[in-house]
């Protein structure tokens, strides 16, 4: 069997990489933060152009009919450079969840608007109150009582709330549920919105392996350019061992999201599961390295001025998106010794603090 | 109108660049490579002549397999079809033999127009656009900032020494040597790079080109005698003391040198 990313996934990936690279600067990332939106529809459309938003689309809808084994990659692209732009919610999440439902007028409607790049979705989840960028947003899928409801964003009430992150916009939304909006009910609502969930996990924990990947890149910058009694920090095992760990607790994070995203993809029995073990471990990998690149930075990691907070930021914000580390302990632990898969939320009330 | 484009696959510009064994070029092995910068623009030229109008645009590289990514990678962005000349004959020729292969293509394809970069980040040596318009006798421009397309010619304008700019007009079939910052380079998009897969890319040999006894590294005029990392100087010394004291140790060590 072959576990290698074929050369076309690779050169995907690579593309994107190379698009957010001129694209998607630090000076782009830490302007957005002064802006009112945070968001840059500029940019938005030039990611649409190459095709991203549409990469979950059928042809048939304008989109590119591709895999989330596919997506994965471009996704790690996207932590790698703190895009925080709807990528999430819209073509992860939201794209495949329209396709998948039966209301095939709201696939008809949405999913080319999606692919072009001209309309934003939000998604509400069951594992926490807020919302992101409801602000932005032309459609926002959440559910009421047992339905799943895609709500023009002018008929929902969004009430902004704060987060660590500036490049964060999060809401918490009210809206009075409506048939014409209704796109699912009972158990075809269930199936839906706990494939958005880990749609939605799995996309954060890839980005968390970008996350991680970029705080050790800049770690081994750093301590091999400053030197502590005429040699590079990087050359003492206290410092290097630290980061190579972190090296360590990438690639084992990896496995697990590759292996995700394969289960997602095929929809496996497992897939829960995997999925969970994907966005713990990454959590683990990308929290572990933002706390680690600060401590081998030493203090100029503390400053506005350096770059470093702009992925401890996302290292943190990341690991609370999409069910945080708990919430995927709980699930995992409810698989793991009591055989079941998780079917309700384990009595985790979310509430804002 | 057929536009050629011919591409060289470079390491990539981020790459740690080690020596080889036999200190005759890079160690290739386990590193990332990519399209020449100077290249991108000159694709990007030419898909704006398709974009234009009626033009099939041909990009052409030469090189291993690893090739095939950037004639992929050129294939996303627009252009119609690849010719890859993949020989281990051909791999390390010289400036002058990889003008002849490259040559050979052209006239094999026809083209009306050929695109190439100024230079190659790799080697720099501007060597070989001028040298491939030499062998099929057609006019060529070098630090080519812009071009305005006709029926029968090209005018272009070129870069002079000192921000100056020329503007030169060229009868078709010529070739265009393009420099950085001449246009904003499109990107490959994810749908292009998919379509790529259906384009055609022709895999040649020297000796289907007709210039296996002329080209390749068995008949190179230059070889590389040695390339190296130069040394890291120790000589730098930084004065100590009050301003006055540097000042009077600077004098001294310039009146040491010979130096007033």
């Amino acid at each position: 069997m072959e576990f290698n990313f074929t050369e076309d996934q690779i050169l995907l990936r690579e593309t994107v990489r190379d698009f957010l690279t001129g694209e998607c600067s630090l000076d782009h990332v830490r302007a957005l933060w002064e802006s009112e939106s945070a968001r840059s529809p500029e940019f938005w459309q030039k990611f649409s152009e190459i095709g991203v938003p549409g990469l979950l689309i059928p042809e048939a809808f304008g989109g590119l009919g591709m895999t989330e084994i596919d997506f994965v990659g471009v996704m790690v692209e996207v932590g790698r450079a703190a895009l925080a732009e709807p990528v999430v919610s819209t073509a992860f999440v939201a794209a495949p969840l329209i396709r998948d439902c039966e209301d095939k007028a709201l696939a008809a409607l949405w999913l080319p608007k999606i692919a072009t790049g001209e309309a934003i979705v939000a998604v509400a989840q069951p594992t926490s109150p807020l919302v992101g960028d409801v602000h932005i947003a032309d459609l926002v899928i959440a559910r009421s009582g047992d339905s799943l409801y895609a709500i023009p964003a002018s008929e929902v009430t969004a009430t902004a709330q704060r987060s660590n992150d500036p490049s964060q916009k999060l809401s918490t939304i009210e809206f009075t549920p409506s048939s014409e909006w209704k796109i699912a009910s009972g158990e075809a609502a269930d199936r839906l919105e706990a494939m958005a969930l880990d749609r939605g996990a799995l996309a954060c924990a890839a980005q968390q392996l970008g996350a991680c990947d970029q705080l050790i890149t800049m770690s081994v910058e750093y301590t091999s350019q400053r030197k502590q009694f005429g040699v590079p920090i990087g050359s003492f095992q206290a410092v290097k061992h630290q980061v190579a760990n972190l090296k360590v607790a990438l690639e084992y994070a990896r496995s697990h999201v590759e292996r995700a995203a394969h289960s997602v993809a095929i929809d496996a029995p497992t897939r829960s599961v995997d999925v969970s073990m994907a966005k713990i471990s990454a959590g683990e990998a990308a929290l572990k390295a933002a706390e680690t690149s600060l401590q081998v930075h030493g203090a100029i990691g503390y400053t506005w001025e350096q770059d470093l907070h702009v992925w401890m930021r996302r290292a943190w914000t990341l690991d609370l998106a999409w069910g945080e580390t708990a919430w995927h302990r709980a699930r995992l632990s409810s698989a793991l010794f009591e055989d079941t898969l998780p079917t309700e939320n384990f009595g985790y009330v979310p509430s804002l603090a | 109108m057929k536009v050629m484009v011919c591409l060289k696959q470079v390491p990539h510009q981020d790459a740690r660049l080690d020596v080889n064994s036999d200190g005759t070029w890079i160690q290739e092995d386990n590193i990332k490579f990519e399209i020449n910068s100077y290249d991108t623009y000159a694709i990007e030229e030419a898909l704006r002549l398709k974009d234009a109008g009626d033009a099939e645009v041909v990009v052409v590289s030469i090189g291993p397999d690893r090739v095939t990514q950037a004639l992929r990678t050129a294939l996303g962005m627009g252009a119609d079809r690849a010719v890859h000349v993949n020989d281990a004959a051909a791999q390390g020729a010289d400036a002058l033999g990889t003008a002849k292969i490259l040559a050979a293509v052209a006239k094999e394809e026809g083209a009306d127009v050929i695109f190439t970069g100024l230079m190659a980040d790799d080697d720099n040596a501007s060597a070989i656009p001028p040298m491939v318009a030499e062998l099929l006798d057609m006019p060529s421009a070098t630090g080519v900032t812009a071009t305005e397309i006709s029926e029968a010619s090209i005018k272009v304008e070129r870069e002079l020494e000192g921000g100056a700019l020329e503007v030169v007009e060229l009868p078709k079939p010529c070739l265009i040597a393009i420099q950085t910052g001449a246009n904003q380079v499109r990107y490959a998009s994810l749908k292009g790079i998919m379509q790529a897969k259906k384009k055609p890319v022709d895999v040649k040999t020297l000796a289907d080109l007709g210039v296996a006894d002329s080209a390749g590294h068995a008949h190179n005029k230059a070889t590389i005698n040695k390339i190296s990392v130069p040394a890291k100087g120790d000589t730098a010394e930084i004065l100590e003391g009050s301003t006055d004291e540097i000042v009077t140790q600077l004098v001294g060590k310039i009146k040491e040198l010979g130096l007033l």
